[in-house]
């Protein structure tokens, strides 16, 4: 019994036709989380905070939310690259991948968006905690570059509404990537369907929410009675309810299709240990959990913070999952 | 030469034939200029003795525990002692619409225009193996010194670099394995396509690929 057990993870985790690893689920996670947290940064920073004059001194990095955006969307996708890299047979040659191009690769268009990411982020970022960055340029640089600053500052600044639109656009875009990535790939008609870019955008947001809530009300002592913090909550039961719709519409569309897609779909979700990690961790803790907690806990206790860290840590969880579900058993069936 | 190959076999048969074109099974090919190299295994002719694995594996130096080329048998058709196999070639179909090359990053994978084989250039590979996953014959594996993918090249540097025939068309014992220039109606393998009923893999999936077969008269015809 125990063996047998056994040899079904083993099997879960290795066969055959089984090119991408682990590692890329995480990737695609960390990426799907920073394109989330960059998205609700915007959002909040543009249309949230101002609505509800929640800018102390017309300054959003005070923001507990705010700073848990900026913690997110960079150190996520920094820790995604690295990831990324490393699962490369030869990292030492990632280098590569930023002087050639191919315009029909979906992961060479991913690279190309990922810089511009990097940098639009980075701009848009040091605008943002602009007041924090003067005080620390003022204190540790040294006199050359405490000249130049206040110069580049000033014309980065005049930009600073198209970077928002742009990172806006990028994010959303990135988000997608994740889904497209996957979406490619003509070998596996789990993955080979116009419907995992939309999930993986609706999963990538409700990670980012649930990401941005838990740090920002635990490390950042967001108020949960500030409106934004209200916002953000009541933004959860909407995401999630979309990531389940794409979920749904994605196993329709492979029963619909039938052939291999039928094949790979009842691979995935008809037993075995995918499926147990589908009904039991994506659908059961990721996405029916969050939905049922909303719904039916009482309002006094929807206002705790271990209340809100039971929440996402359930649909981060889920989102976790659901990575590596698609990633695993979307590879088990090929045409 | 600014002309089709499928004018150009069209004009020669119609000088041949003069009438019945509509007849002719033309195999389109996106190259229109220079050749375009195809191979055809007639399972019929198969008798599985795997001399072609052998010679690849000598001839393009592929390690132990990785294949450019495998010879798989089916399910026995028939009762023990008259039961009869028939024997399925995986290798790289050389597609005119490469999946693997359409989505490398680097333009590592490519298909060279010049004789339509599919090939990698080591020295832009990072190793994602993007392509490994996209190749829907799953044909293509790392290689474990080089690290970078490989498959099947049609021996691109090996023999066909010296004027010779691929390692696996010659070693062959009953010449199941036929190579050519599918742009060029006299060849042999333009030939044998145009007066056998041949198939190939995974059609629908639009990779159009250029390993032609033969179906062995025995069992399923394969898709
Ligand atoms: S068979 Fe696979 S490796 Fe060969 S050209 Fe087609 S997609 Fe590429
Ligand atoms: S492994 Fe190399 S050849 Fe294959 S897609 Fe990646 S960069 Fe291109
Ligand atoms: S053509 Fe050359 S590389 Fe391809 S299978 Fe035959 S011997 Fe191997």
């Amino acid at each position: 019994m125990s063996t047998g057990i056994f040899d079904s993870v083993q099997h879960a985790f290795h066969f055959d036709s089984l090119v991408w690893h682990g590692p890329i689920a995480l990737y695609l996670f960390l990426l799907g989380l920073s394109a989330g947290a960059a998205m609700l940064a915007v959002v909040l920073k543009r249309w949230i905070l101002p609505r509800n004059n929640e800018t102390l001194n017309n300054r959003a990095s005070e923001n507990g939310l705010i700073r848990a955006t900026a913690i997110i969307a960079p150190a996520s996708i920094l820790l995604s690259l690295v990831i990324l890299i490393q699962h490369l047979t030869m990292p030492l040659t990632f280098w590569r991948l930023i002087i050639y191009y191919n315009f029909t690769s979906v992961m060479s268009i991913g690279v190309m968006l990922l810089q511009l990411y990097s940098v639009v982020l980075a701009l848009w970022m040091a605008l943002l905690f602009r007041h924090e960055l003067d005080q620390l340029i003022d204190r540790w640089m040294p006199g050359r570059i405490k000249n130049i600053y206040p110069r580049v500052m000033q014309s980065v600044a005049k930009f600073e509404n198209t970077l928002e639109w742009l990172l806006l656009g990028i994010a959303i875009s990135l988000g997608a990537y994740t889904g497209f990535l996957l979406a490619e790939l003509k070998t596996y008609p789990l993955l080979n369907n116009p419907i995992l870019p939309l999930l993986f955008f609706f999963s990538g947001l409700s990670s980012g929410v649930a990401g941005v809530m838990l740090l920002g009300v635990t490390v950042f002592k967001a108020r949960l009675d500030a409106a934004s913090t209200h916002w953000l909550h009541k933004l959860e039961r909407p995401v999630i309810l979309c990531e389940a719709l794409a979920l749904a519409a994605l196993f329709s569309l492979l029963f619909y299709i039938g052939g291999r897609s039928e094949v790979a779909a009842l691979a995935a979700i008809g037993g075995g240990f995918w499926s147990g990690v589908f009904w039991l961790g994506i659908v059961g803790l990721g996405l029916l959990t969050p939905l049922m907690l909303q719904t039916f806990t009482p309002a006094e206790a929807r206002q705790r913070v271990s209340f809100v860290v039971l929440l996402t840590s359930c649909s981060l969880s889920g989102v976790l999952m659901l990575r590596y579900f698609i990633l695993y058993a979307g590879q088990m069936t090929v045409y | 030469m600014s002309c089709s190959r499928r004018k150009f076999i069209a004009s020669g048969c119609a000088l041949v034939l003069g009438t019945g074109l509509a007849n002719i099974p033309l195999v389109q090919s996106m190259t229109i200029n220079g050749k375009r190299y195809a191979m055809l295994h007639d399972e019929s002719k198969c008798i599985g003795c795997t001399a072609c694995m052998d010679a690849c594996r000598e001839t393009n130096l592929v390690p132990e525990g990785v294949s450019r080329l495998e010879i798989i048998r089916s399910e026995p058709q028939g009762e023990y002692p008259d039961a009869n196999y028939s024997f399925f070639r995986k290798s790289c179909q050389h597609c005119d619409n490469p999946p693997c090359v359409e989505v490398c990053p680097s333009g590592a994978s490519f298909r060279d225009e010049e004789t339509g084989i599919v090939d990698v250039n080591p020295d832009k590979c990072v190793g994602c193996q993007y392509c490994v996953a996209a190749c829907p014959y799953q044909v293509r594996f790392i290689h474990p010194e080089k690290n970078t993918p490989d498959k099947c090249n049609f021996c691109r540097d090996t023999n066909l670099a010296q004027g010779k025939l691929p390692a696996c068309v010659s070693a062959c014992p009953t010449q199941a394995l036929i190579f050519g220039d599918a742009n060029d109606p006299a060849s042999a393998i333009s030939q044998q396509i145009a007066t056998k009923p041949t198939y190939r893999n995974k059609v629908p999936l639009g990779t159009d690929p250029q390993l032609f077969r033969i179906a062995d008269r025995n069992g399923d015809l394969p898709s």
